[in-house]
C-alpha cells in the first residue's frame, strides 16, 4: 500500500456518496472509494448493488443525494475533466442511423476532440477493436458483440485519463472477453486509470489491481486482490478414513468433516497442526494437507451474506487518506 | 464544435425518417405541377399548351395579375402544403427526437460529455428544427424559383416564408419537447402538440366570432378574458398574415382570397368580413413585433420549463 499512500492525487476519490431514488430506494448508502492513478480498479457486486448508480454519479448521469470528493483532482461533474473521462455505459445504445465511423466522430466532437485527432483516433481504435471492415456499416446491422467493441472504441475516442466501464464484457464471447482484457492491460501500461464495474468475477480477477465489493449500497470489502484472497484461508486435510468417528472432538477444534475431507477455516497453521495431532492420535492416516485461498467468488458470496459497512472493514481494506 | 455535431446528427436522424422523404417527394410533385402551368398575358396554359384557358386574370404583366400569382403561392401552396400538412408531418417526425435522446443507454454517453445539461438540451432543441428548416427551405426555395423562372414573378419577400414556417413550427415544437421530456413518449408528444395547436388558435377564432357581432363585445368579461389569453398564447394564426404582408409588400393585398372566397357572399356579410380582416391586419401591421415577440416569450417559458425538468432528471 505504500505506493498508494504516497499519492497525493487520486484519480477517483469518492467520499460518502449516497443516492436515494425517489423517497425510498436507497441505492447507495455512503460509499467511499479511492482509486490511484494508473490503477485498474474493479467494483464488484451482485445485480442491484448500486454499481451502475455509482458510475452514473461519477459521470453526472445521475444526480447524487449526497457526494463529496474528486475525479481527476476536480469536483465531480467538472466540465473540463469530463472531457478527460471515457465512459462505456451499461446496455448502451447508439443512434442506429450512424455508421461506426460517424458515431466515433460525433462523440469525439462532443468531447471536444479536434477534428484531425478525431479522424486519426477513430481509424486507430476501430482497428484496435477489430471493427475496421464494419466502419462504414450502419450500427443497426451490428451484433451485440460488435456494439460492445464499438462502445469501447467510443469510450476511448478522447484518449481518456480515466476510463469508466460498466459491464464491459457483457454480451461478448470468450474471445471478445480476452480481447477486452488485453486492451485494458495495454491501456494501463500507457498510464490510463480504469474503473471497471462487473458482476463477472473471472474477468475482474485477472486484470484488477484493487477491488471493492459493493453490497446493497455499501462497500463490504475493499483491498488489493492479494489482501482479499490472503486474509481468508482454509485448510483441507484429506484422510484415508476414520475421521467421521472423531466428529465431536473435531468440532471442538473448529473443523468439519465431510467424508474423507476435514476442513478447517483458519489461516492459523498452529491450529491446523493441532487437528493433525488429534487425527494422528486416533490413528487416522493423513493423505494430504492443502491450504486453500479463497477465490474472489468465495469472498463475494461471503460478503453478500452479511454486508459489513464501514466499521467492519479490516485495517488494510481502506487505504489511509492523505 | 459540439453544437455543429448535434446539428449534423439531428439532420442525419431526420434523414432516416420516412416522413422526411415523403415531404421531399411532396415538394417535387408540387414543383412539377407548377411547372406544367404557365401564365401568359391573355391566358393560362396547362401541360405546356395542351389545354388553355383565356383571360388576363393571371397576367404576369399587370400588377393585379402578379399579385394573383403571388397570392396563389402565399395563400394556397405554402399554407396548405407546408403550413398544414407539412407542419403536422413535421410534428410527427420530430416527436421522437427527445425520447430517442433520453433513451436509457443512449443518454448516458451524452450526459457524460463535457457539455452540461442545459446546453445539451438547448443545442438539441435548436438542432431539432433543422428538419423543418431544411424542408421549408426546399419547398419555399424551389417554388420561389418556379415563380421567378416559369411564372416571371420575382418576389424576394416570399423567401421570408422560410423563417416564418420555422417560427410557426417552433411555437408547437416547444410543447412537443416539454411533453417528451416529461413522458419520454413520442405518441404523447404528438397528440398533445396537435391539441395545443388547436388550443392556441381557439381564442383567436372565438374573438373573430365576436368581431362579426360587434354589439356583443361591449363590457363582456368573456371577450376580455379571451383577448388576454390570445395575447399570451403563441400566435400561430398570425403567421400566414405575416407571410402575406411581407410577400405582397407594395402590391394590393388579399385580392386572391377576396375574389375566391367571397364570391358567394351577400353584400353585408362581405363588408363585415372585410372590416374584420382589415382590423386584424391593422393590429398586425401596427405591431408584428408584438405578435412574434409575445409568442417567442411563451415558447421560451415552455422551453425553460422543459429544460428544468431535463436538468433535474436521473437517467
Ligand atoms: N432510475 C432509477 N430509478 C429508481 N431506482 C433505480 C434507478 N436506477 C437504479 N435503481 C435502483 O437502484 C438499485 C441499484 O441499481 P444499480 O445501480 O443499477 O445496481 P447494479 O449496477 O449494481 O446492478 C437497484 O435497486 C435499482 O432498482
Ligand atoms: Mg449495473
Amino acid at each position: 500500500m505504500v505506493g498508494l499512500t504516497e499519492m497525493t492525487n487520486w484519480a477517483v476519490d469518492l467520499i460518502e456518496v449516497r443516492k436515494t431514488y425517489g423517497r425510498r430506494i436507497q441505492a447507495l448508502r455512503g460509499v467511499n472509494i479511492q482509486v490511484g492513478r494508473g490503477e485498474i480498479f474493479g467494483l464488484l457486486g451482485p445485480n442491484g448493488a448500486g454499481k451502475t448508480t455509482l458510475v452514473k454519479i461519477m459521470t453526472t448521469v445521475v444526480r447524487p443525494t449526497q457526494a463529496a470528493g474528486t475525479i481527476l483532482g476536480r469536483p465531480i461533474g467538472h466540465r473540463g475533466k469530463l472531457g478527460r473521462v471515457g465512459y462505456l455505459p451499461e446496455n448502451h445504445r447508439y443512434p442506429p442511423y450512424l455508421t461506426g465511423v460517424q458515431l466515433l466522430d460525433y462523440y469525439g466532437a462532443l468531447a471536444k476532440v479536434p477534428q484531425g485527432r478525431r479522424r486519426e483516433n477513430a481509424r486507430r481504435l476501430l482497428d484496435r477493436v477489430s471493427m475496421t471492415q464494419w466502419a462504414d456499416t450502419r450500427i443497426d446491422k451490428y451484433s451485440k458483440g460488435m456494439m460492445q467493441r464499438l462502445g469501447l472504441a467510443q469510450a476511448l475516442i478522447n484518449d481518456p485519463e480515466l476510463l469508466v466501464l460498466d459491464e464491459p464484457t457483457d454480451g461478448l464471447d470468450p474471445v471478445g472477453r480476452r480481447d477486452v482484457r488485453e486492451l485494458l492491460v495495454e491501456l494501463k501500461r500507457a498510464g490510463t486509470t480504469i474503473f471497471l464495474n462487473s458482476h463477472l468475477l473471472s474477468e475482474v480477477e485477472r486484470v484488477c489491481d484493487r477491488v471493492s465489493i459493493l453490497v446493497e449500497g455499501l462497500v463490504a470489502r475493499q483491498g488489493t486482490l492479494r489482501e482479499l484472497t490472503e486474509r481468508t484461508v482454509e485448510y483441507r486435510i484429506t484422510v484415508s478414513g476414520g475421521a467421521e468417528a472423531l466428529r465431536g472432538k473435531l468440532a471442538i477444534a473448529g473443523a468439519t468433516v465431510e467424508g474423507s475431507v476435514v476442513t478447517l477455516s483458519t489461516p492459523d497453521l498452529g491450529r491446523v497442526n493441532e487437528v493433525v495431532d488429534l487425527l494422528r492420535a486416533a490413528g487416522v492416516l493423513i493423505e494430504a494437507v492443502e491450504p486453500r485461498r479463497f477465490s474472489l467468488e468465495d469472498i463475494l458470496v461471503q460478503a453478500m451474506g452479511r454486508p459489513l459497512g464501514r466499521a467492519a472493514l479490516g485495517p488494510a481494506a481502506t487505504p489511509p487518506r492523505v | 464544435m459540439q453544437f455543429w455535431a448535434l446539428i449534423v446528427d439531428a439532420f442525419r436522424e431526420s434523414r432516416d425518417r420516412k416522413i422526411f422523404w415523403v415531404l421531399v417527394v411532396m415538394t417535387f410533385v408540387i414543383v412539377a405541377c407548377m411547372l406544367c402551368i404557365g401564365f401568359e398575358q391573355d391566358r393560362v396554359t396547362f401541360l405546356f399548351g395542351a389545354w388553355e384557358v383565356e383571360g388576363a386574370y393571371y397576367s404576369p404583366l399587370s400588377a393585379i395579375g402578379r399579385s394573383h400569382i403571388i397570392g396563389l403561392a402565399v395563400y394556397l401552396l405554402v399554407p396548405v402544403f407546408l403550413g398544414w400538412i407539412g407542419v403536422i408531418l413535421m410534428i410527427v417526425a420530430t416527436a421522437n427526437m427527445f425520447p430517442n435522446l433520453m433513451e436509457r443507454g443512449a443518454v448516458d454517453v451524452l450526459l457524460a460529455k463535457p457539455l452540461g445539461r442545459p446546453r445539451l438540451f438547448l443545442y438539441k432543441y435548436l438542432a431539432g428544427m433543422t428538419f423543418v428548416l431544411f424542408q421549408a427551405a426546399l419547398f419555399v426555395g424551389s417554388t420561389f424559383l418556379v415563380l421567378g423562372f416559369r411564372w416571371r414573378v420575382w418576389v424576394p419577400g416570399y423567401l421570408l416564408c422560410i423563417p416564418l414556417l420555422v417560427l410557426l413550427f417552433s411555437y408547437l415544437y416547444c410543447v412537443s419537447v416539454l411533453v417528451a421530456v416529461r413522458t419520454r413518449s413520442a405518441v404523447a408528444a404528438t397528440l398533445v402538440t396537435l391539441f395545443a395547436w388547436v388550443l392556441f388558435a381557439a381564442p383567436a377564432i372565438a374573438l373573430d366570432t365576436y368581431e362579426q357581432f360587434p354589439g356583443m363585445k361591449q363590457d363582456n368579461r368573456m371577450y376580455r378574458t379571451l383577448r388576454t389569453v390570445a395575447r399570451i398564447m403563441p400566435k400561430t394564426r398570425d403567421i400566414p398574415y405575416l407571410a402575406a404582408r411581407w410577400t405582397n409588400a407594395g402590391v394590393s393585398m388579399d385580392i386572391f382570397p377576396r375574389t375566391v372566397m367571397e364570391a358567394g357572399l351577400d353584400e353585408e356579410k362581405r363588408a363585415q368580413l372585410e372590416r374584420a380582416r382589415e382590423k386584424e391586419h391593422d393590429e398586425l401591421a401596427k405591431n408584428p413585433a408584438f405578435s412574434i415577440g409575445s409568442s417567442l416569450l411563451f415558447e421560451a417559458a415552455v422551453v425553460v420549463c422543459a429544460m428544468w425538468m431535463f436538468n433535474r432528471r436521473d437517467f
